[in-house]
């Protein structure tokens, strides 16, 4: 069975690592409503806007990439309606993940205590730049940033030119690797709601992850005077032989790892006597991965964007391809017999408001259309 | 404080053949449950976990600071020559749930007779003609596009710090791990290396399939540079839409130029704004830097070193790096009702 089953989100996650959180605990089961409104959508649909015709913000492909298997509601948290509504369907979720500004719920009166009030069980994923506490709380920040402020940068660049170096805007590395955590920090936070009875507020802060991440490289800076100003060396690492990318014949890259002498050793009989890099500049990258495989070494490609939508055995579960074409995100792991479906693409604005709101608060015609004209549930962007 | 995963029990089982890559993410992925409370039981092939010996190492004792740092809060068991009897064995008490690596048939075969919740991490795709080809974790970043995303388009790609081909597998089998706690019956899962990376790097497939085009690393061509100042460095990051923010920032009044109108003027000539900016940044500390870009709501960030983060006023209020029996160690990034989680040292226990 799929374990998040009978699990209900209610999902203010924006951009990558809050709503791709949420997209996580979809996967796994969850029902997943996403909350914007016409006043505040979810960024992703201006990021990647492809046109300026009507609808514009239904269309933008980072936006459905992330979103896909969620319905999608239109409730303005700045009406006073919308708030109580918020709560009224806190009472019915188990989760609630959220990445706004710092501040941002204290002031919609939707605050930890607040849904807490509403469901003791609740458990509330607060993902933020800096945490929700301390003198920085209100910090900004993009991944790249945290690229930079989390300690990554310092070890990234290329041995000769002393500039360290991020991960850029079309990776923004902290904020993939947040989700892949956060979701399994709920789980196991809905898991202990469901033992006690007691919800949790979960508050992950973007930048410790990132630091999180080379975890290693802080107790060794600690303990060791020696490792206090890092220095950057390109692709070579600490106990490896020789790590570095080589240009073939086809202009490509190959990343090579020559672990230890063993592998000195069998590279030695694969070159026979010409250089490094005399050799792969005679070699096709594909097949002189292929050789260096045979002969026990690691050795691969560098892949680009084009080849991991080419490549659908290199991609695995990793995307996820439509009937219509289209293409959007996949799982970054495998349960067997549990494949990925995509059942609903990402909704458009507000696109399920009326049914949702139906189904899970009883309202009728009558309620929603009050709501509609009140501007609760307006499905326009006000501005971008 | 009672921890969400007490009275949980997880195996990590460490196989006799499994390349590093591989191992750091099973440990990673185990280190966190076992930080949450859960009695984790690593399992070590004869002749012990190979990441004893792995750099960095610390100066007092030659031991790995990678393995203080991967193993925290669990019990370390080496096991015998006999290494499937004593896996038997173990697996006749009560287990909730196990991690083991690719390769290492007599856990595959015991945990599935068994039929015990686990979690498999493995290096390639299931799906890829050749799964078991060798695999480092810099091969991992090259096969999941993200080697090609960094660095200047005219050099070799370059890798990110640290361990980045083996983390993002282990935060992933964290979670496949705390879905097979979460219900009966789960199937068990599978995680590889290269599809996490992948995963994390689906920008580049969004991309290419919306525009036909990867994108790639773009070193000086790029919106987002890391730029010298006067005491280090910054990384120049902001919003599409804060461009003027970032103008009025700097108080140049080239940067108000009509030429700089539209965004995709700006990436065209990316290199003129960089001439504005860099002269800016020189004469200014990066604490100058910062606090002026943050009082605007601009999110350039300074670069810190590992070292730094241990004096870091944010870091120091949130109680982020703890002492483990004298061993400066981050706590798990999350804070629970408010509280931490206090890593503890890795307890060394006999066979049964």
């Amino acid at each position: 069975m799929k374990p998040l089953a009978g699990i209900r989100v209610l999902d203010f996650g924006l951009l990558t690592a809050g709503a791709n959180t949420s997209a996580m605990l979809g996967d796994l089961g969850a029902e997943v409503v996403k909350i914007e409104s016409g006043a505040y959508m979810d960024p992703f649909r201006a990021v990647g806007q492809r046109d300026t015709s009507p609808g514009w913000w239904n269309r933008s492909p980072p936006f459905h990439f992330t979103n896909r298997n969620k319905r999608g509601v239109a409730l303005n948290l700045k009406h006073a309606e919308g708030r109580r509504l918020i709560l009224e369907l806190a009472k019915g979720c188990d989760v609630v993940v959220e990445n706004f500004r710092r501040g941002v719920l204290e002031r919609f009166g939707l605050d930890y205590a607040a849904l807490k009030a509403a469901n003791p069980r609740i458990v509330l994923a607060s993902i933020s730049s800096q945490g929700d506490t301390g003198p920085n709380r209100l910090h900004a920040s993009y991944g790249s940033t945290l690229d930079a402020t989390g300690g990554m940068a310092a070890l990234t660049g290329y041995a000769d030119d002393g500039l360290p170096r991020i991960s850029g805007m079309d990776v923004n590395y902290p904020d993939q690797v947040v989700s892949l955590l956060a979701a399994g920090l709920v789980i196991a936070a809905v898991m202990n709601a469901r033992r006690t009875g007691r919800g949790t507020l979960l508050d992950i802060s973007q930048r410790e992850i990132a630091s999180f991440m080379i975890g290693e490289e802080i107790v060794a800076a600690a303990a060791d005077p020696a490792r206090r100003t890092p220095s950057r060396q390109g692709n070579a690492q600490d106990g490896v032989a020789l790590q570095r990318c080589l240009r073939c014949a086809d202009g490509r890259w190959l990343a090579i790892t020559l672990q230890d002498e063993k592998d000195e050793v069998a590279w030695a009989t694969v070159i026979d006597d010409v250089s490094i890099d005399q050799w792969a500049a005679s070699q096709d990258a594909e097949a002189a991965a292929r050789v260096l495989n045979d002969a026990g070494i690691a050795a691969a490609v560098v892949k680009n964007g084009m080849d991991l939508i080419r490549d659908r055995a290199l991609a695995g579960d990793t995307l996820a391809w439509l009937p219509d074409g289209g293409l959007v995100k996949g799982m970054p792991y495998r349960f067997a017999g549990m494949p990925l479906v995509i059942e609903r693409r990402a909704p458009d604005l507000g696109e399920h408001t009326g049914e949702t709101l139906r189904e899970l608060l009883g309202l009728d015609d009558q309620a929603l259309a009050r709501l509609a004209e009140l501007g609760v549930t307006s499905a326009e962007p006000e501005r971008i | 404080m009672t921890r969400p995963l007490d009275g949980t029990t997880i195996l990590e089982i460490d196989g006799p053949n499994t390349p590093l890559c591989i191992r750091l993410a099973t440990s990673m992925a185990a280190k966190i449950a076992a930080d949450l409370g859960a009695r984790v039981l690593k399992l070590e092939p004869p002749g012990g976990d190979e990441v004893r010996a792995a750099p960095p190492l610390l100066p007092a004792d030659g031991s790995s600071a990678l393995f203080q740092f991967l193993n925290t809060s669990k019990r370390a068991i080496a096991l015998p020559a006999d290494r499937r009897s004593a896996l038997d064995a173990l697996l006749g008490g009560r287990i909730d749930a196990a991690l083991y690596e690719e390769g290492d048939s007599d856990a595959a075969a015991l945990l599935a007779a068994r039929n015990i919740a686990r979690v498999e991490i493995a290096g390639w795709p299931e799906s890829m003609p050749r799964p078991h080809a060798p695999l480092s974790g810099f091969t991992v970043l090259a096969l999941g596009g993200l080697l090609d995303m960094v660095g200047d388009a005219e050099r070799e790609p370059l890798r990110l710090g640290g361990h980045q081909g083996s983390y993002p597998g282990g935060l992933a089998a964290f979670t496949a791990l705390m879905a097979q706690l979460a219900a009966k019956g789960v199937p068990p899962a599978r995680v590889s290396l290269v599809e996490a990376l992948l995963w994390v790097n689906w920008k580049a497939a969004s991309g290419a399939h919306a525009d036909g085009k990867a994108p790639t690393r773009d070193g000086a061509r790029s919106e987002f540079q890391v730029v010298p100042c006067a005491d280090g460095h910054v990384a120049l990051v902001y919003g599409v839409t804060q461009f003027d923010a970032v103008a009025a920032l700097v108080g140049d009044a080239r940067l108000n130029d009509p030429r700089f109108a539209t965004r995709p003027e700006r990436r065209r000539l990316i290199g003129d704004i960089y001439a504005v900016m860099r002269p800016w940044c020189a004469t200014r500390t990066r604490a100058e830097i910062y606090a002026a870009a943050q009082g605007r709501g601009i999110p350039f960030g300074t670069v810190v070193t590992p070292f730094e983060l241990l004096g870091d006023p944010q870091m120091i209020d949130r109680g982020f790096i703890v002492d483990m029996a004298g061993l400066k160690m981050p706590r798990l990034p999350v804070l629970w009702n408010g509280s931490g989680f206090a890593p503890s040292p890795l307890l060394e226990e006999r066979a049964p």
